[in-house]
């Protein structure tokens, strides 16, 4: 492994540090202060009602679990990486780390007691009786409970070293069979749901109750569970990946007609499987998550869009709501019977006609921006979009726009006597002119104009010494992105009949800009996935209600920290992100050559190559 | 032969008060190799950032085959046949090398938006010569770039850059190409390589070049002619020898000149 033979470099020379040192405390401290942080924001006490195992296991209590074993682990690893190898100081050091951690929790128990929970409410209105006496505590008293965190924690310490000590594969396997058990186990309403409408609509009916009990996994459901997340985890490790060999072999060309065979069938299964998923979609997922998808389908649209001007041309808009504005309310005002011009044409005749004032929108806010760069063209896309929803509101305007009344009677699109508003049905519609979106953001990635997009974000002033016209390519995105975003706008009118101001808002921007981000800039999967992670997730997080916001914003942050490329990057962008280690990698190699580091490193490689 | 390609008379251009280039005339013939020499400041490199656009100038005349450059834009310039690399090597590091020299071609090829979306078989046939070519420039390099074609511009060795960089040029088919210093940081064995390099773009390719360099020998070894700046103006021209033993060169090098006659 790359990232511990560097870090190891730093800190080899202090081997002879006893293994009971500082990190332990430290990491056992701040695992301690996680717990009563969850604790006090009401965390745990809520979610005693949901359960991982009912019965046994409440999502309150699993979280507290979850963080002990978790400073246990990274205590263990703490120590490997100062050099301590051997098991019993990694074993030992989760202990203490988890003791301290119960400890911290434990003190904070005790002092919560002691000054009696009633008092303590008045600032921390999480404290309830309930919750120290009975969820943490367990109803033995405080004594008790204090005893049990730090017992607790040692032991549950001592779990999470020894997980840090299993070979690579096995605690991946272990660790993917938990985390499956959990979610299965949180989303059981949406599983229910789906079997539900699988019976309704199917008349397939799967019994549950060896899955779900109650709220929760019933026994059979856990084990299950745990051993299918261990075995597609144990099946996909199964050979060492060799990415270099395959590559190579896929670009010299070489494809024999044995690999044709081999590598389709299985290919061509899974687009097959993921057609009939996307035509089955609406019916499986019920009404409700019909919407939500349709919802997530909007930002695909706008992602797509705007990843053609941000991730493809390196055009930092931070104003895109305009053109979902634009989008929604040309929509509006050509099909409304409520508009000033009183719904002249149905949805299939306005769409160009919305697209087309979209596109000549891109090339007004594009033009005026031609100059700047970076940062400076963020700020002032950011006024353009605040523009946009102050002019749409203005009294100025309000015969033409609605101005705060908004526009009202969007119809939904005619189709054959279809009710199209309905989200089972408007799902198809957005279905394919997603796929239509992607499809013309996938051909134009790779052409003569996708690669003077990408030269122009690298190198502007060389671009324009390779003969490429910035005026026109920096127009060009601005158009086709406000041409592919304001179909989001559009089906954003259809969805919800009406239009209003403060639907258009700079939150759409960020969102649409945040899309991109997690799914990985520039990569049109990701937009996909970004889509269904920043829109679909907060809804499927319904069921942890005030802390939606506080769970979703925590994996966002874990996720920009653990893979800071995105969800589903470019392959040139996880180069680009990880250049250093490379380069790293680089170095060492050389240095182990026993070629002098750097002075001759340049021309040591160039040798090399010859 | 001795067509002038470029013709440069009474070129200025001033930055506030300093005037980098103060009435230079110059001119290069078609298919010479001429180097651009002169201390630091003195106004090679924006000579060269005047004929290619990047500047405007103040005053003054750039013909480049009997056509006036004033006012044109980089991108125009580039389509009319002037190519050039940077002093800092600037590739686009984050496409492959493949890729780099592909988009050289910009100013030669045609298709748009509705191409790249419909793809109609010229555009196939336009992208696959795309391909064909860059490919073909690459291996003007030989066993250098070629084989790494699928790496990241960043991932190459710092004289492979340089040689992409060239190679990036070479790929919008220019009649006249202006290297800034292509043989900095590179070991005598490399700068070696280089000048037989640039004598085959000559021969091989018919191209004109015009070099910015400061190091003697490869400037001698290169020349059919030699151009001496100093101040922003020309101080002196012609055969390596003849400007090597000029006095105003020996002044305006002044400690280095034992370095230019031990070359």
């Amino acid at each position: 492994m790359a990232v511990p033979a560097t870090v190891q470099r730093e800190t080899a020379p202090t081997e002879t540090s006893s293994w009971l040192n500082r990190s332990l405390f430290t990491t056992g401290a701040i695992g301690g202060l996680v717990v009563v942080y969850l604790v006090a924001v009401g965390m745990v006490e809520s979610f005693q009602s949901l359960n991982v195992l009912t019965d046994v296991l409440s999502l309150g209590r699993a979280m507290i679990i979850i963080s002990f074993l978790v400073v246990g682990y990274l205590a263990s690893r703490r120590l490997q990486r100062l050099g301590h190898e051997a098991e019993g100081p990694r074993l030992a050091g989760g202990i203490v780390a988890g003791a301290v951690a119960g400890g911290v929790s434990a003190l904070v128990l005790l002092f919560v007691n002691l000054i009696g929970v009633e008092h303590v409410r008045r600032m921390f209105q999480s404290f309830t009786v309930n919750l120290v006496d009975n969820v943490l505590s367990f109803g033995q008293g405080v004594a008790f409970g204090a005893i049990a965190m730090v017992v607790g924690g040692a032991v549950l310490g001592l779990a999470g070293a020894g997980l840090a000590l299993l070979p690579d594969r096995l605690r991946r396997a272990t660790l993917t069979g938990l985390g499956t058990a959990i979610v299965v186990s949180l989303a059981n309403t949406f599983i229910v749901a789906v079997f539900r409408n699988l019976e309704s609509n199917f008349g397939l009916d799967i019994p549950l109750g060896w899955l779900y009990t109650g709220t929760g996994l019933a026994y059979s459901g856990l084990v299950v569970m745990l051993a299918a997340g261990f075995a597609v985890s144990w099946w996909r490790t199964r050979t060492p990946p060799e990415p270099e060999a395959t590559r190579v072999e896929a670009m010299s060309g070489e494809r024999s007609l044995l690999g044709l065979v081999r590598g389709r069938p299985a290919k061509v299964v899974g687009w097959l499987a993921l057609l009939a998923l996307l035509v089955l979609m609406p019916l499986i997922v019920g009404q409700f998550l019909s919407q939500v998808i349709n919802t997530v389908g909007i930002y695909v649209l706008l992602g797509l869009g705007l990843n053609i001007v941000v991730g493809f041309a390196g055009l930092l808009d931070l104003g895109y709501v305009a053109f979902f504005a634009v989008g929604a309310y040309a929509t509006a005002i050509l099909t409304s019977s409520a508009s000033f011009l009183g719904g002249p044409f149905n949805f299939w005749v306005a769409l160009p006609l919305v697209v087309l004032i979209a596109v000549f929108s891109g090339i007004l806010i594009g033009a005026p921006v031609l100059r700047l760069r970076g940062d400076y063209l963020a700020i002032v896309t950011l006024g353009f979009g605040e523009i946009a929803r102050v002019f749409i509101a203005s009294i100025w305007l309000q015969d033409y726009l609605g101005g705060a009344q908004g526009i009202l009677r969007i119809p939904g699109p005619p189709l054959f006597g279809v009710n199209l508003r309905d989200p089972t049905n408007l799902y198809y519609i957005i279905l394919a002119f997603c796929l239509i979106a992607a499809f013309v953001a996938w051909r134009l990635k790779d052409s003569r104009v996708g690669r003077a997009w990408a030269a122009m974000r690298e190198d502007e002033t060389v671009a324009e010494a390779m003969g490429i016209s910035i005026i026109n390519y920096k127009l060009l995105a601005f158009a086709i992105g406000a041409g592919v975003g304001c179909l989001g706008g559009a089906f954003f009118a259809i969805q919800v009949g009406s239009v209003f101001p403060n639907s258009m808002d700079l939150l759409v921007s960020i969102n649409a800009l945040s899309v991109i981000v997690l799914g990985g800039m520039g990569s049109i999967p990701g937009v996909v996935l970004g889509a269904f992670g920043l829109v679909g997730l907060p809804e499927l997080l319904r069921e942890f209600e005030e802390f939606r916001l506080l769970i979703y914003g925590a994996v966002l942050v874990a996720l920009m920290i653990l893979k800071p490329e995105g969800l589903l990057p470019e392959v040139r962008r996880r180069r680009e992100l990880h250049e250093r280690e490379l380069e790293e990698e680089q170095y060492e190699g050389r240095v182990g050559e026993g070629a002098e580091p750097v002075l001759r490193a340049e021309a040591s490689e160039d040798e090399e190559k010859k | 032969m001795t067509e002038q390609l470029l013709v440069v008379e009474g070129l200025v251009k001033h930055f506030g008060g300093v005037r980098a280039v103060d009435g230079v005339d110059f001119h290069a013939d078609e298919q010479e190799i001429v180097s651009v020499i002169g201390p630091n400041g003195a106004g090679k490199t924006t000579l060269f950032n005047v004929v290619t656009g990047f500047y405007q100038a103040d005053s003054g005349t750039i013909e480049f085959d009997k056509f006036p450059l004033t006012g044109l834009k980089p991108n125009r310039i580039t389509a009319l046949g002037i190519a050039r690399t940077f002093q800092q090597i600037r590739l686009f590091p984050n496409l492959t090398v493949l890729e780099n020299a592909m988009v050289g071609q910009h100013a030669r090829t045609r298709s748009g938006p509705f191409g790249a979306i419909l793809r109609p078989p010229w555009t196939v046939r336009e992208e696959r010569e795309i391909t064909e070519r860059a490919r073909e420039v690459l291996g003007f390099f030989g066993d250098n770039l070629l084989p790494y074609e699928d790496m990241m511009a960043f991932e190459l060795s710092y004289a492979d850059r340089r040689r992409l960089e060239i190679a990036r040029a070479m790929a919008t088919h220019p009649k006249l190409l202006l290297l800034d210093e292509p043989t900095a940081g590179m070991n005598p064995v490399e700068k070696h390589g280089l000048v037989s390099l640039i004598g085959r773009l000559r021969d091989e390719r018919g191209y004109t070049v015009i070099l910015i360099e400061h190091d003697m020998p490869v400037v001698k070894n290169v020349s059919d002619r030699v151009v001496a700046l100093d101040h922003g103006q020309e101080i002196a021209q012609g055969t390596y020898d003849e400007v090597s033993n000029n006095e105003q060169v020996i002044e305006a090098y002044l400690g280095k000149k034992k370095a230019v006659e031990s070359a």
